[in-house]
């Protein structure tokens, strides 16, 4: 195992990004290209009567459109095999923006006028818009069970009860959803910004009926991702596809926001019920927890998994947690950013908030002293758990210790009430198997091909810091080549396993090229640098495969990678549970007439095991805080119950935090490998940096002003 | 990967359905004029250098604008209702201003006009019609970063990278405005850029860094 830690150093694309240089899937130059527009649905159920073309085909420059009857029937789903494609286009309707038809033109401005000019006959039917719209459906989902939490609960010294909100929300990445697809000689080249290329050359596979071996899929750049890029996959690529293969040209499809909102996934709008109970002493002996979230008829996004990282924050040893699904006629809801754990640990951690209060402990010692060695879900050991060292780190850093408990106590002489506040997030640390091809040239060229996909987290950098530590080679032409399906297997880029999956390959390469040139150059001296001592021997190149599964993980993973299928092992392992794990510290000001809340300062202190790219780590804790403050003070999206849409559909209207809202963070990190999870010691980082910050905030606003705010966003009139 | 790699590639014939280049547009600059792409084949990249993709049907309302971008004379026909952004991003190949929101709520489309900085997307293209039109491509003098460019590196100021040709365009402005005086007059002057992936605390500080590089602030 590497030991030492990793230098700082800057992120390696950053240079082509501050040039505007950096080539996103919409930036690709195409000859000869179409421009699409899709045509969204205006009822939210019912049956698509008719589509008049008419008007639009008359659109100077218009040259198709297409609809349900340009598609094939919808591929059959078998049990054990892939999750079905997203739609392409059809007659019936299961949500309101659910694409109707495709207009082709040859300028953006025909394809948008175009787009307006069908005219489409519907026989709507009633629906079910919002969780608690009558037509809903529950539909429960596996319970989370382990000692006897009802028995000790009702034995428990202490307990706190209430239920917890947490809002629909939308990703929202600045780059919005864009295809490009090229049918050239017998072979169909898509340019998406994609999280999972693999999975977008499967999906569009089989909902054209075409060989996944014809297609390929690039993604070099995402424009930001979270989730909203991967997961079940987007469905505008097919429809522009089949255009593409249809036309004979190359079609581009850039889509409109305000078209986004009604078909990407999103975070669904959830409810969280949470009983705990402790001892005398402070120890916390049950939970039980209720979550419920808003559902699609069709939908997969898991509920269960709300007690994923609940259910580890604390050594509690009798949990039970149930969870359901809510179905109504909205697009399906998927994963954003720090899916589950974001709206589960803002419940849980208000929650323990609200024992530390009612037992008058210090909430930073009443979760020091709730620690666990073990995972009482499997009774297998954490392979690495630093949370407490996160909890002291950051207590020290903020001067927690000048921190007065009672709620109001600290209001500053202008009237501006200050709180602080403090929680913790946890994040299960998954691994999933990779391939990497790594050829050094005498030329003094590198290329290393990986599975992988940038969307700004830095697994690029990440990538250069362990190869241009390992071995002497010239950075200035180092390519490292991910999201590209032509270039080696491409697993689904999210969940924090992107650097698990890359970085133990990567460290696996350079120790593997470091043993073929010892081979290759048999005890010979030679100065330079790799480059110099292959041209010195004569070599053109050398170049080496390696691949690495996860531990449990054995060939079959590397079989399902190729296949471009979901491989992912974690985060309980044959022997032993791995989480990632961060303590978030919040100063809240709340000023005085206004009641605007402010957020001067953040320390949060993280365990995500060895960290690989200091730099870019500490940026993406940043980012992670933005969110949750963003989730916590702003954003969340509205939904019409008359018509089933969404009525902030677009950046003015759903508020994001911008840069006034954003003031100090102090980002730090345990910075210690994990012993068991992989060669590296890298635990994940992405998600779990979001993860606690929003029930800090919450707790920060009850500890300045008494009020306890169950329901996010905490806004101006909540605290009038 | 840079542009230039995304030549290479379609060199391979991988993608040789890939004719112009923004650089190659770029490379020559000057006259601009709308010519058909008829005689051209898949590797004439070249020959297309010094050509805006011409529009490929006539509009209801067409318009032919004479503007200055990045300090080259560019004469191009246009359908009256393009927005600058997609004249630039769409017909001239310069792609470094984003599309975010279309609807001048984001700030990734940002650029300068006549000194300015403007939402291009709210901009009709009509309305640059003898004005001069600086974006992120024509900030840095050859290899040489502007101050801004390089602050933002050196600052981390940004993550997936969407956002910032639209920041720096903005941060400069709002230096040369004179209003990068304090970190909380920039947060303000900031605020029309939205970045995603929350990368504010190192552009603030990028903006303090190289607004005592550019002399001002």
């Amino acid at each position: 195992m590497n030991t030492a830690s990793f230098p700082d150093r800057a992120r390696v694309d950053a240079r082509d990004k501050v040039l505007g240089a950096t080539v996103y899937p919409g930036d690709v130059p195409v000859a000869r290209i179409l421009h699409a527009m899709t045509v969204p649905s205006r009822i939210a159920k019912g049956t698509l009567t008719a589509l008049d073309t008419s008007a639009a085909m008359r659109v100077p420059g218009v040259v198709r459109v297409l609809t349900p009857d340009d598609f094939p029937s919808p591929a059959p789903v078998s049990e054990d095999g892939p999750p079905p494609p997203p739609p392409t286009l059809e007659w019936r309707i299961a949500y309101r923006g659910q694409p109707i038809a495709l207009v082709v033109a040859e300028t953006l401005e025909a394809a948008i006028e175009g787009a307006e000019a069908v005219r489409p006959s519907y026989a709507p039917e009633p629906f079910a818009a919002l969780i608690d719209s009558e037509d809903s459906e529950r539909d429960p989902g596996e319970d989370v069970v382990f000692g006897n939490a009802e028995v000790a609960l009702s034995s428990a010294a202490t307990t706190v009860e209430a239920t917890y909100v947490s809002p629909t929300q939308h990703h929202n990445p600045i780059e919005l959803l864009v295809t490009t697809a090229v049918w050239e000689d017998g072979r169909l080249t898509i340019y998406e910004c994609t999280q999972s290329s693999a999975g977008t050359r499967g999906a569009t596979a089989r909902a054209l009926r075409l060989d996944p071996a014809i297609v390929d899929v690039k993604s070099a750049y995402i424009g930001g991702g979270f989730g909203q890029k991967g997961g079940i996959g987007q469905r505008q690529t097919a429809l522009v596809a089949q255009a593409a293969m249809l036309l004979g040209r190359p079609v581009k499809i850039v889509m409109p926001r305000g078209q986004i909102f009604h078909l990407a996934t999103y975070r669904p709008h959830s409810r969280h019920h949470v009983r705990l109970g402790a001892d005398a002493n402070g120890k916390m002996t049950a939970a039980v927890y209720d979550a419920e979230q808003e559902q699609s008829r069709h939908g997969f996004f898991p509920c269960a998994e709300y007690h994923e990282s609940t259910c580890r924050l604390y050594g509690i040893e009798n949990y039970r947690g149930t969870a359901a699904d809510i179905r109504i006629d909205r697009q399906p809801p998927g994963w954003m950013r720090a899916p589950h754990p974001q709206a589960a640990c803002f419940a849980f951690e208000s929650a323990v908030d609200e024992l530390a209060h009612k037992l008058g402990r210090d909430p930073v010692t009443l979760r020091l002293a709730n620690d666990s060695r073990i995972d009482h879900r499997t009774g297998n050991p954490y392979s690495s758990r630093f949370v407490n060292e996160c909890l002291e780190e950051g207590a020290r850093r903020f001067g927690w210790s000048r921190r007065t408990p009672e709620p109001g106590s600290m209001t500053a002489s202008d009237g501006t009430q200050i709180g602080w506040g403090v929680a913790c997030g946890a994040y299960p640390s998954m691994m999933v198997p990779a391939i990497a091809t790594l050829r050094i040239g005498a030329d003094g060229s590198t290329r290393y091909a990986v599975s992988g996909h940038e969307m700004g987290q830095g697994i690029r950098t990440a990538i250069a810091a362990v190869l241009l530590e390992g071995l002497e080679i010239d950075p200035d032409r180092l390519e490292i080549v991910i999201g590209d399906t032509t270039a080696a297997p491409q697993h689904i880029t999210a969940g924090s396993w992107g650097t698990a999956g890359a970085i133990p390959a990567t460290a696996k390469a350079v120790a593997r090229m470091r043993e073929a040139m010892r081979e290759l150059l048999a005890g010979r001296e030679i100065a330079g640098n790799l480059h110099r001592q292959l041209s010195t021997v004569r070599r053109p190149f050398l170049q080496i495969e390696v691949s690495e599964v996860g531990p449990g993980q054995g060939p079959e993973a590397l079989q399902a990678l190729r296949r471009g299928a979901y491989a992912v092992a974690g985060p309980e392992y044959p022997n032993f549970t791995t989480m990632s794990y961060i303590a978030h510290f919040v100063e809240v000001h709340i000023e005085p007439r206004t009641r605007r809340v402010r957020v001067p300062r953040v320390v949060s202190i993280a365990d995500c095991g060895r960290v690989i790219s200091p730099r870019t780590a500490a940026s993406q804790v940043r980012g992670g805080v933005v969110w949750a403050l963003s989730a916590a003070l702003r954003e969340a999206t509205e939904i019409d119950p008359r018509y089933g849409g969404y009525l902030n559909n677009d950046l003015a209207d759903y508020v994001v935090a911008v840069n006034a809202d954003i003031r100090e963070i102090d980002v730090g990190f345990i910075d210690r490998p994990d012993p068991l999870a992989n060669s590296t010691g890298l635990k994940g980082l992405g998600e779990v940096a979001m993860v606690g910050a929003s029930p800090a905030i919450a707790n920060a606003i009850f500890h300045a002003t008494g009020k306890r705010l169950r329901e996010l966003p905490i806004r101006i009139e909540h605290l009038l | 990967m840079s542009k230039d790699e995304w030549v290479e590639e379609s060199d391979k014939g991988q993608c040789s359905g890939f004719g112009l280049t923004r650089r190659d547009t770029l490379k020559s600059g000057a006259a601009i004029v709308a010519v058909s792409l008829s005689t051209q084949g898949p590797n004439s990249a070249e020959a297309a250098a010094d050509r805006a993709a011409p529009l490929p049907v006539t509009p209801q309302y067409p318009l032919l604008v004479r503007t200055t971008v990045n300090g080259e004379m560019v004469e191009v026909e246009i359908d009256t209702r393009t927005s600058v952004l997609d004249l630039l991003r769409e017909r001239l190949g310069l792609t470094g201003a984003k599309k975010g929101c279309d609807h001048g709520q984001c700030g990734a489309c940002t650029v300068h006009v006549d000194g300015r900085r403007v939402a291009s997307c709210l901009t009709l293209a009509a309305k640059v019609e003898g004005g001069e039109v600086v974006t992120i491509e024509g900030l840095s003098d050859g290899d040489n970063l502007h101050p801004m460019q390089q602050a933002f590196i050196d600052h981390d100021a940004l993550q997936c990278g969407y956002c910032t040709p639209g920041q720096i365009m903005a941060a400069v402005a709002c230096v040369v405005e004179g209003n990068a005086t304090s970190r909380e007059r920039i947060r303000e002057y900031m605020s029309g850029n939205i970045c995603r992936c929350g990368a504010y605390a190192g552009i603030v500080a990028a903006i303090e860094d190289a607004a005592s590089k550019m002399g001002r602030g």
